[in-house]
């Protein structure tokens, strides 16, 4: 009985000093962090839709199984050139976080994936720019495909990576459909603020 | 200095947690589809597993040895923990190549290994010898792997173009299996040369 308290004992001082140290890291840690995802947030903004300078968050009412994080609209000057959308669409090994660059007119801008948890060397390769750039220019809803692209719609997939290609292109087509609800929403003005 | 050089070649060749030991091999088979890859891997273990090593050498008389495991799993996890953060912050480049490795560092059995094998017997500068050691080997053999792999499925090693482009990528050694085929390939080779070695030690 004396023994078991004994190690029960050690074992909370062990595991208090580890909770102190870590918290400890988490409150050092905690505001860079934040900077650095605000900073990465910003940067894939500038990206994606690089004919904005100026972003503003915007509410939008969106269905439940939509995957659309948040709705950025991107301005030059007071002109509305576009929208900058996070969307996180389900991929192979969990959610795939990427921002999207739309025009007002709904042509793709940039495609830049934020965050992922896709299988390295296959599902990963999503993040180089010989698959995201192919995003870039099309418009309307977009298929993928195995073999190299004929139609205008198509997007090329991943070598050993159909799910997290469709994964992409799913995320993007969300997006495309967004801007079509927002534009019979709100017709003229785009003003959401 | 004896000691290093010791630890090291104990690590990298005699003792090789890859090849020898055949521990770790859950990341091991997983992230070696590239040289990259493997390097990070190897090189972030090797990080974890110094500190480990270090820590659990100092605490080694403190910790009984009823509730040693737990203990172990609670400096791992912490120190893991405590990396991650810390690149995310301070080093949000190095944390965007390695990141999805980190967390797969915790249930390496190769850190808890060292620890019960190594950390908890011996001094600490013997421990962070072997932890380097130990960890240097594990970033050898997973960069091997990554090239050999890399090469057969991709015709590039580090993301550079090494087959000619008549050469056709044969996809199934970055997939699952090519992961097996190399393993036991290049462990039957080595274990190739190590028996003719020791046969030629014997004749002569």
């Amino acid at each position: 009985m004396k023994e078991i308290i004994k190690l029960g004992l050690i074992l909370f001082i062990i595991t208090a000093c580890a909770s102190a140290v870590l918290g400890f890291t988490y409150e050092i840690t905690k505001g860079p962090i934040e900077e650095q995802v605000q900073l990465a947030k910003k940067e894939a903004m500038n990206q994606t839709l690089p004919q904005a300078d100026t972003f503003q968050s915007i509410d939008v009412d969106l269905p439940e199984d939509s995957t659309i994080l948040e709705v950025n609209a991107g301005y030059k000057g007071d002109n509305l050139e576009g929208f900058a959308v996070k969307v996180s669409p389900k991929g192979f090994g969990g959610a795939v976080e990427m921002m999207v660059g739309i025009s007002k007119d709904g042509v793709i801008q940039g495609v830049r994936i934020l965050s992922h948890a896709e299988t390295p060397g296959l599902g990963a390769n999503a993040e180089n720019p010989s698959f995201s750039s192919q995003y870039e220019g099309k418009s309307g809803q977009l298929v993928v495909t195995k073999t190299a692209p004929t139609e205008d719609n198509e997007i090329q997939a991943i070598t050993g990576a159909t799910i997290t290609s469709q994964a992409v292109t799913d995320g993007v087509n969300e997006v495309i459909e967004l801007l079509n609800h927002l534009l019979d929403a709100d017709e003229v003005t785009f003003d959401f603020n | 200095m004896n000691k290093l050089i010791e630890r090291l070649k104990n690590g990298i060749i005699e003792e090789n947690p890859i090849f020898v030991q055949v521990i770790g091999m859950c990341p091991t088979l997983a992230v070696t589809t590239g040289a990259k890859n493997g390097l990070g891997m190897g090189l972030a273990t090797t990080a974890v597993l110094v500190g480990s090593n270090l820590f659990i050498s100092l605490l080694r008389k403190i910790i009984p040895s009823k509730i040693r495991i737990p203990a172990y799993i609670v400096i791992i996890a912490s120190l893991v923990t405590m990396v991650d953060l810390s690149l995310q912050a301070f080093i949000p480049d190095l944390h965007a190549q390695l990141g999805l490795f980190i967390p797969l560092i915790v249930v390496n059995c190769l850190i808890l290994a060292r620890a019960e094998a190594y950390a908890s017997k011996n001094n600490i500068l013997s421990s962070i010898l072997d932890g380097l050691g130990m960890g240097l080997g594990f970033a050898i053999a997973l960069t091997v792997l990554g090239m050999v792999r890399e090469l057969l499925g991709a015709g590039t090693i580090f993301g550079a173009q090494i087959m000619p482009s008549s050469y056709k990528p044969a996809l199934v050694m970055i997939l699952a299996p090519g992961a097996f085929f190399t393993l036991g390939i290049l462990m039957a080779i080595l274990n190739h040369i190590k028996n003719k070695t020791v046969k030629n030690d014997m004749e002569g």
